[in-house]
């Protein structure tokens, strides 16, 4: 793991429960019962078999029951940092990325801070609709500007360009201008906005259904067959006409639209059923598209007859044709405008910096190739994000909607729920005469076979005094055999409660807490009894005994390396991680849906809680001799 | 105010007892110039600063390989590091030196040229001009804080360092070029004039626009497609330099105010 010694990981226990499957929970709770009906000598095989697929599941059971490895490859995905995890209170579970749905609750622009409505999002492709820019050479912010003082424009008037204060980047570069300092991507959209519709706005659905009735007045026939020569033909006459005309290119845009639109009234064209709400939600027509594949495999001849009952349907089914116009969105690539771009390319002037980098021309028109075509980048807008539980849907992260405010309605963080688990290591005891200061070990360098002293403090922020029991696997799973106790495996962590009510309850144990802790390089790790506790946090002492390297022998003589072993040493064998069961037991205040009858033993309507997880300690690195 | 008074009162001491110090170099400054208190100036060679030049304090300017000569209204901003001081010479130079070997120089020409001015022998020849070289600043330059500024570097007018940018030696910056912040120019690399290096290291490069240029191709098609006349032709992207030099002109005069000019004694 990236993180520096020593770390705390916590287990997510989504990662064992993938899905909650009723029926092998029932197999599960009947499968006690079978073993006892087992004769060896049963006849009958389906029974035997069944009870096979019970011990199964009953086995899968008993995994859950296992260890937790950290080195296991799927512990790789359950494994967080106590504060990434959050806490459902209903379902009184841990839960980690992958047990929660998001939910966008506002955009928002990152420059200006302002909310995009959800309606908007889409119009303006994901990003800003104001004023704010990227620079398109280096991405930094770009800022309206005046050039008024320079030109001698009264104040006011001037002209406005965005300029990249970083790299110098101006408007100006690729000849732009703007009339106005406000709503500049209006400006820039009117400017390089080229469909012809006469509105402004490319995504006004008005102007461009208009353009597609206008341009698609040969798509009428129900069979191009007989017709197709003859409407080639003026087809291309009719592009000869506009390129004698020389009606120039449609912009990217505008060219995506208009094949777009030709598209789609192609194919509600040709499809039988015009009035499916396939095609006219989305421009796909399954039926229409299915009915000619299935025309196609009915008119080969070994699928005739399996087919055979389609064969009565003979009418030709209409054919789509291709764009033919540049008012349909057809271009015609000419040989001369690579040659023009490959000089360009090669010219003194434009050489390698006057071509636009790969990065440069992710977000922009396909046609860019160089510097100076490029165009300044609305800003990409921002979410702010609901978190729910997945099994539950109760919201654990509420964020404020306003984009200024980085407060939260709700925010369960798992923290504040379970209790914080840190780990240092405890400062070696004088080896030997020669070093009189105690030492902290290197945790980096464990040397194997050596008994080390870690503290493992838990803290607990709950209002609540909580009972703990830790439990750890005597030996660490792996290969790396590494022993581990925990000299205290029960105590109590006192309640989160108000610092100062404490401190004027015992006024007089700050004293007797200070030689303590003074007399603390002393003291001697002792089982069963807890290494130090303050107000809402304990320390016990866990002793680490490192075990040695596959393919290290600690035997004197052979030191042979088994190279099959060196090579799993690689893969961060020597990391020193325990897994630490945590059982937490605490009274809580019963909520309103929760007092039940049976509870009522409980007295001031505490309910008894508890909660279990795996944690991982990742104490350190076992040094190789 | 503790960590700023230790460098002024060695400058102070080396300043003052000169014999026991770094020599003190021999500084010919125009009166209207404005040199902060606790600019450095060491070395043997001649230190020239122009008219209208604001020294931030702190700033650095080591002659011992060759005079330096900054031209009329530059700012040089606090710890730039203008020459190579006589004990980090051989360093930064061994240090300077990989970077520009990887660059496309060959790399024997430039360490051979490098090591002629930086050994001992060069500074008892002051007639052998060849070996001696000038560190030129030209006019209205601004460089950053932190900058440094190899000897042999030619700087030309109007153009920008940024903060933490290394000029190696040799290199020359055209005029109205910017330097980014973090950037490096390597020895006798050039950067010609109007262009932006950015990035990070040796950079990317971007020529500015100069002149007036046609308007975007996308605006081009957009006009013809919709049949309206092509925007009014965008003014000459050369004024978006007059106005940055008419700010920066602004900004000398405020940091003349600001910074207390030095004693009569440092004025010659």
């Amino acid at each position: 793991m990236s993180r520096p010694f020593p770390y705390t990981f916590i287990s997510c226990p989504c990662a064992d429960t993938p899905v909650p499957d009723p029926a092998r929970k029932r197999r599960s709770r009947e499968s006690p019962r079978k073993p006892t009906a087992e004769p060896p000598t049963d006849p009958d095989h389906h029974k035997s078999n069944t009870q096979q697929a019970d011990e199964v599941g009953q086995s899968d059971e008993e995994d859950d029951e296992q260890t937790f490895d950290p080195r296991s490859p799927r512990s790789n995905f359950s494994l967080y940092p106590p504060e990434q995890l959050l806490y459902c209170e209903d379902c009184h579970q841990i839960k980690c990325p992958r047990c929660i749905t998001e939910e966008i609750v506002s955009w928002y622009c990152p420059n200006c801070l302002f909310e995009t409505p959800s309606s908007m999002v889409r119009s303006d492709g994901g990003r800003c609709g104001r004023n704010c820019f990227n620079c398109p050479i280096c991405t930094a912010p770009l800022t309206v500007s005046t050039i008024e003082s320079v030109t001698g424009n009264a104040s006011g008037h001037g002209p406005w360009v965005l300029s990249c204060g970083y790299c110098m980047w101006t408007t100006l570069d690729i000849g732009i201008k703007f009339d106005k300092p406000t709503n500049i991507r209006a400006q820039l959209q009117k400017m390089t906005d080229s469909s012809p519709a006469t509105g402004y706005d490319a995504r006004s659905r008005q102007g461009s259904r208009a353009f597609a009735d206008l341009k698609s007045p040969l798509s009428n026939f129900a069979s191009i067959d007989e017709q197709s020569a003859a409407t080639e033909r003026e087809a291309e006459r009719e592009v000869s006409n506009e390129d004698a005309s020389s009606i120039p290119q449609l912009g990217a845009e505008a060219r995506f639209a208009a094949l777009k639109n030709f598209y789609r009234t192609q194919i509600s064209e040709t499809s039988n059923s015009p009035n499916d709400p396939l095609s006219s939600e989305f421009g796909f027509s399954s039926p229409g598209a299915l009915n000619r594949l299935m025309s196609l495999y009915a008119s080969s001849s070994r699928l005739s007859g399996l087919y055979g009952g389609n064969k009565k349907q003979k009418s030709k089914p209409p054919v789509m044709r291709e764009a033919l116009t540049a008012a349909e969105g057809l271009r015609i690539g000419s040989g001369d405008s690579d040659t023009a771009i490959i000089e360009r390319i090669a010219s003194a002037e434009c050489g390698w910096d006057g071509v636009a980098s790969m990065s440069q021309r992710t977000d922009q028109s396909p046609d860019v190739r160089f510097v100076d075509e490029l165009l300044p980048l609305p800003a990409l807008l921002r979410t702010k994000r609901a978190k729910r539980c997945r099994s539950c849907k109760h919201i654990l992260v509420k964020p404020e909607t306003k984009p200024q405010s980085t407060r939260f309605r709700i925010r369960l963080i798992a923290l504040s729920y379970i209790p914080l688990p840190t780990l240092r290591p405890l400062a070696q005891p004088a080896m030997s005469p020669v070093t009189p200061t105690a030492s902290t070990p290197d945790l980096n360098a464990l040397s194997p076979l050596r008994t080390y002293h870690v503290l493992l403090t838990l803290k607990n922020h709950m209002f609540d005094p909580v009972r703990i029991t830790l439990a750890t696997p005597s030996v660490t799973p792996g290969s790396v055999a590494t022993k581990v106790t925990v000299l205290c495996p029960q105590f109590e962590i006192g309640a989160n409660s108000d610092v100062w009510v404490e401190a004027l309850q015992n006024a007089t144990a700050p004293l007797s807490d200070r030689i303590s802790s003074m007399r603390g390089g002393e003291k001697v790790p002792e089982a069963g009894k807890v290494w130090e506790k303050g107000r809402n946090w304990t320390t016990v002492v866990l002793e680490v005994v490192p075990g040695t390297l596959p393919g290290m022998n600690t035997e004197d003589g052979e030191t042979e390396v088994d190279p099959g072993k060196a090579l799993t040493l690689q893969n961060d064998e020597d990391i020193l991680e325990i897994p630490v069961f945590v059982h937490m037991e605490w009274d809580a205040e019963a909520q309103l849906e929760q007092q039940n009858v049976g509870k009522a033993s409980k007295p001031d309507d505490l309910v008894a809680r508890e909660l279990a997880y795996w944690m991982v300690l990742g104490v350190g690195r076992i040094q190789p001799y | 105010m503790s960590t700023l008074k230790p460098p002024s009162l060695q400058h102070r001491s080396s300043s003052s007892h000169t014999s026991t110090g770094p020599p003190k170099a021999p500084l010919k400054v125009d009166p209207s110039a404005t040199i902060a208190d606790t600019a450095v100036f060491q070395g043997t060679y001649p230190v020239t600063i122009g008219a209208g030049t604001i020294v931030h304090p702190r700033a650095k300017f080591y002659s011992f390989e060759g005079p330096i000569s900054i031209g009329d209204g530059c700012i040089i901003s606090e710890k730039a590091v203008i020459g190579a001081a006589p004990g980090t010479s051989s360093s930064s130079s061994t240090s300077s030196r990989p970077s520009p070997s990887s660059s496309t120089r060959p790399s024997p020409t430039s360490s051979s040229m490098d090591l002629a001015p930086s050994s001992s022998l060069s500074r008892g020849h002051d007639s052998n001009s060849t070996t001696t070289p000038t560190t030129r600043i030209s006019y209205f330059v601004t460089i950053g804080p932190h900058s440094t500024i190899l000897p042999g570097a030619n700087i030309h007018s109007a153009a920008t360092i940024e903060s933490l940018v290394t000029i190696n030696r040799h290199a020359d910056v055209g005029a109205h070029s910017k330097i980014c912040s973090g950037c490096q120019v390597p020895v006798h690399g050039i950067v010609p004039e109007w262009t932006v290096v950015w990035g990070s290291e040796v950079g990317q490069r971007r020529k500015r626009a100069r002149t007036a240029r046609d308007p975007a191709p996308a605006v081009v098609v957009a006009a013809h497609v919709t049949q309206s006349p092509v925007p009014a032709p965008a003014p000459e992207g050369k004024i978006i330099e007059d106005a940055r030099l008419m700010v920066l002109q602004k900004e000398r005069e405020v940091l003349a105010r600001m910074i207390v000019p030095a004693g009569a004694s440092k004025r010659k």
